[in-house]
């Protein structure tokens, strides 16, 4: 077959259902509430009206929730890429034994799920005293960051030609040497991929947010905009302003991590 | 290996038996994992070790726990209820992986027939799967509003139906809607990783059969399907696993309900925990999927370590 018009026909289709919900949540979110509650169907906004942007912004918590985020998302990515560099290096440059059950343990820990750590973990933080605090969310993130940008950067650092910290060391460089003037400069792409991955799969979260913090003014953007939601059936056009303010930060860091994305995890069946 | 060598010289001037076997490098080794170690074991391993304690305890929230054995989970295996939110549970896993790998099959293979429209459509393609979950469900829930949501306004419009319909309001469609907005955050991770598989085919396998005679269907069942096996084990185990503790979808857009027929294992987990503040209980809830996880991940753990 020279033209796969089969193929390019699937292609559109799902193309169009992947895009649907985009267009009616940016629809929505420039519409007048009478547009949004009438019956007819408004396919686009007509007047098209900023007010849902305006509200939101104002008369909301949203920008609350959004430094919420930001600080936590940042924070954990600091603490994940520092931890997860570190043990990426480790498990795959240097000999040691117990090495390769440490690895899988990390791939384990990626792999279980946070239905069944919430409940104790919440008992920990609280017992910290950390409960209904951002710290709580700072440290109990790192549970599934960590373990997944340390099985990326695996791959990054196995990527790099063992020689050059070889060589390194033999001009009379220590290993720590080695690997902060060497190898990190050579990872730096993989170590900002790692980061920002940590970042989104941090602002994305929310069982953990909903659980370990009650304060409103310490929620973060998806808790929030849950309650929001919960709490005044007319206020979709505020809801979906705020979802596209919320999405707009990780489609572009996505646009960047896009190529890294599938190598994460499929890699090694992929060779395998 | 080679730094092994290299470092060895400051170890031969120490010659005790540990040291031997433990290179001034391999200490080094110890220390950058260590943070880790620290990490998991004080935030995961400690974690799930108390939490098949308190599994068999009566806790309420703010009283003392009382140790009561098995009794969790006898009760539990009696409940209907929880049958009912077990059933669901499946219901939900199987219908939204088996479609999403199906949906994922068909637009990996259209993907590598298209060879043009790879790069860019693949970054839209995998929008859904990098937005968050909460905003999908979110969106989705309004695009399901009996009222004035997307699809019944739409539906209306070119006469399909006649009444609106309360998706989130009745059992059957309300479990319907959750399972789509399910696969349609997670057919594009499908897609992409069968994607990925496919092109790792080599094209002489395609070639040889072709030589030898194969029909495009034959070519199929005994070149592109053996070829994604492994793939499609890991990406639809990866997806089970996450697809099976899924949380955000069913509680922003039913939360378990109407009545209970969307709760699912962790909805059912958080409002036992969180609502009626029955911890032993909510805890033997999510154990229930402990065995069931735990060989899932000991699958998947043997496919991704194994060396090439």
């Amino acid at each position: 077959m020279r033209r796969p018009v089969l193929a390019w026909a699937v292609i559109g289709a799902l193309l169009v259902v992947v895009l649907t919900p985009f267009y009616w949540m940016v629809n929505t979110s420039l519409k007048t509430s009478a547009q949004v509650q009438s019956l007819e169907p408004y396919y686009y906004p007509r007047p098209l009206t900023l007010r849902n942007y305006v509200e939101l912004l104002t008369a909301t918590r949203f920008p609350v929730w959004i430094r919420n985020s930001a600080t936590v998302a940042l924070g954990a990515t600091l603490v994940t890429v520092v931890v997860s560099c570190l043990a990426g290096y480790s498990l795959t440059r240097i000999r040691y034994p117990g090495r390769r059950l440490l690895a899988t343990t990390v791939l384990i820990v990626y792999l279980v799920p946070p239905t069944l750590l919430f409940i104790p973990l919440y008992t920990i933080l609280n017992g910290l005293g950390l409960s209904n605090t951002l710290w709580a969310l700072l440290v109990a993130y790192p549970t599934f960051t960590v373990p997944f940008c340390t099985w990326l950067l695996m791959g990054f650092f196995r990527s790099i030609p063992p020689d050059l910290e070889d060589a390194a060391m033999v001009d009379g460089a220590n290993r720590i040497q080695a690997f902060r003037r060497v190898i990190l400069p050579l990872a730096a792409p993989g170590v900002l991929a790692a980061g920002l991955f940590a970042f989104t799969l941090a602002w994305n979260e929310f069982l953990y947010a909903l659980v370990f913090v009650h304060d409103t003014e310490l929620k973060t953007v998806p808790v929030g905009l849950n309650d929001l939601m919960f709490g005044d059936i007319f206020l979709w056009g505020q809801l979906m302003a705020a979802s596209v303010l919320t999405t707009v930060p990780v489609v572009v860091l996505y646009t960047y991590l896009q190529r890294y994305m599938v190598e994460g995890l499929t890699a090694g069946a992929v060779k395998g | 290996m080679d730094a092994v060598k290299v470092s060895s010289p400051t170890v031969g001037a120490r010659p005790s038996a540990v040291r031997r076997v433990l290179t001034a490098d391999a200490w080094v080794g110890y220390l950058f994992i260590l943070p880790l170690v620290v990490l998991v074991l004080a935030l995961v391993g400690y974690p799930l070790v108390s939490a098949v304690y308190v599994s068999l305890t009566e806790k309420y929230v703010g009283y003392p726990a009382r140790f009561v054995g098995l009794k969790n989970y006898a009760d539990l295996s009696r409940d209907p209820v929880f049958h009912k939110v077990v059933w669901n549970s499946a219901l939900f896993t199987v219908a939204s992986v088996a479609v999403k790998l199906v949906i994922g099959l068909v637009l990996a293979l259209s993907l590598h027939r298209a060879l043009a429209a790879r790069r860019l459509v693949r970054g839209i393609l995998l929008l859904p799967w990098v937005v968050p979950t909460v905003i999908t469900a979110l969106t989705w829930h309004w695009m399901f509003d009996a009222l004035h949501g997307f699809i019944n306004v739409s539906l209306e419009s070119v006469g399909l139906i006649a009444e609106p319909i309360a998706w989130l309001g009745q059992p059957a469609p309300a479990m319907m809607a959750v399972i789509t907005v399910n696969i349609w955050r997670g057919f594009p991770f499908f897609g992409v990783s069968l994607l990925a598989g496919l092109q790792a085919i080599p094209r002489d396998l395609y070639e040889a059969a072709a030589v030898d005679g194969a029909s495009p269907a034959q070519r199929f069942r005994h070149v592109t399907l053996p070829g994604l096996r492994p793939v499609i084990l890991v990406t639809t185990l990866i997806s089970t696993i996450f697809t099976l503790n899924d949380f955000n979808i069913v509680y922003v857009m039913t939360r378990g309900g109407p009545g209970i027929a969307t709760h699912v294992l962790a909805t059912y987990t958080y409002e036992t925990g969180f609502q009626a503040l029955r911890w032993g209980k909510a805890v033997a809830v999510s154990m229930y999927l402990m065995p069931l996880v735990a060989l899932l991940i000991v699958i998947l753990a043997r496919h991704l370590t194994r060396e090439d």
